[in-house]
């Protein structure tokens, strides 16, 4: 049970926070690639979920798996987008994700007056709260590498 | 539903405003915190008016202190003053271990230097407050590490 990594892009695809706890392998592109390449993605992925869908459509995209590991997403209503790659042995985390969000993108980075919004996070408050969340979640893993 | 961050948030705001302004103007960055204090001076006044208008006397200098610290403050920042000193010659320290306008923004040094300005509205306030309670006197805070911070009260004698 692991966590591999964790994105957090604003509407506009700008990628707010980065970190990673236990990623063995590299993309073998810089960041800035890599996030845009996410962002772009996960955009189409999202659109494309929603016009094939065959039935009505309740939460649009939210995960996928392959064999070797499992991305999650969850988008608020303002547009920003929680993207966390974990290991295939953990189930639905949208709510988790969503706990994030309100306690403590909300707490730290809203009502921080001098974070500016559309700019990636400095505030190592926010960066020790989430990562104190993080090894407090039960699939953390024990050791880390 | 959301009614405490509603003054957080028009604070945020209101320092933000009054420094871009300022900065724009004159390209002092000093006259932001005097207008932020004489902002806080005027609300003040009027809030400690609302809460005493019931309440008795207050014996002395110290019983006024008291009460600012327990009442006003658990009004304004629901939570009392962790700490009250005085060297009774007129100079007293107000210690609060967890301002409530500094929690969210770090838990130490980062961002210290732009810590004086959220300051600037509360010390305005108690100053206000003081002032309409018979009470002149000079406001200064300091914050040595986030969230903590101390509220230096010298009365002025005449």
């Amino acid at each position: 049970m692991t966590i591999y990594n964790f994105y957090i892009f604003d509407r506009n695809g700008v990628c707010l926070y980065y970190v990673e706890w236990n990623r063995r392998k590299q993309s073998g592109m810089s960041s800035e690639e890599e996030f845009k390449l996410m962002y772009g993605m996960i955009f189409s992925i999202k659109s494309f979920v929603n016009r094939i869908s065959p039935t009505d459509v309740k939460e649009g995209f939210m995960t996928y798996k392959t064999s070797k590991y499992r991305l999650h997403f969850f988008e608020t209503l303002s547009g920003l987008k929680f993207i966390m790659n974990t290991d295939l042995n953990v189930g639905n985390i949208r709510d988790i994700l969503q706990q994030i969000y309100s306690t403590i993108y909300v707490e730290y980075v809203i009502k921080n007056p001098i974070i500016e919004l559309d700019k990636p996070i400095t505030s190592e408050l926010f960066k020790t709260k989430l990562d104190d969340y993080m090894k407090g979640l039960p699939f953390f893993p024990a050791k880390v590498s | 539903m959301a009614d405490e961050v509603l003054f957080d948030f028009l604070h945020m705001e209101l320092v933000s405003y009054i420094h871009h302004s300022c900065v724009k103007e004159d390209n002092v960055k000093d006259t932001s915190i005097a207008k932020l204090e004489s902002t806080g001076f005027r609300v003040g006044q009027s809030l400690i008016e609302r809460f005493t208008k019931d309440s008795a006397r207050f014996k002395d200098e110290l019983d006024t202190m008291k009460f600012i610290c327990k009442e006003f403050w658990n009004a304004i920042y629901k939570k009392q003053v962790d700490n009250l000193r005085t060297n009774h010659q007129g100079v007293y320290v107000l210690q609060d271990n967890k301002f409530k306008f500094l929690t969210q923004i770090s838990n130490g040094k980062q961002f210290m230097e732009s810590a004086p300005k959220y300051l600037a509205f509360p010390c305005g306030l108690l100053r206000g407050a003081l002032s309409n309670l018979g009470v002149n006197c000079i406001v200064t805070a300091e914050v040595s590490a986030m969230p903590a911070c101390k509220f230096q009260i010298q009365i002025q004698r005449s």
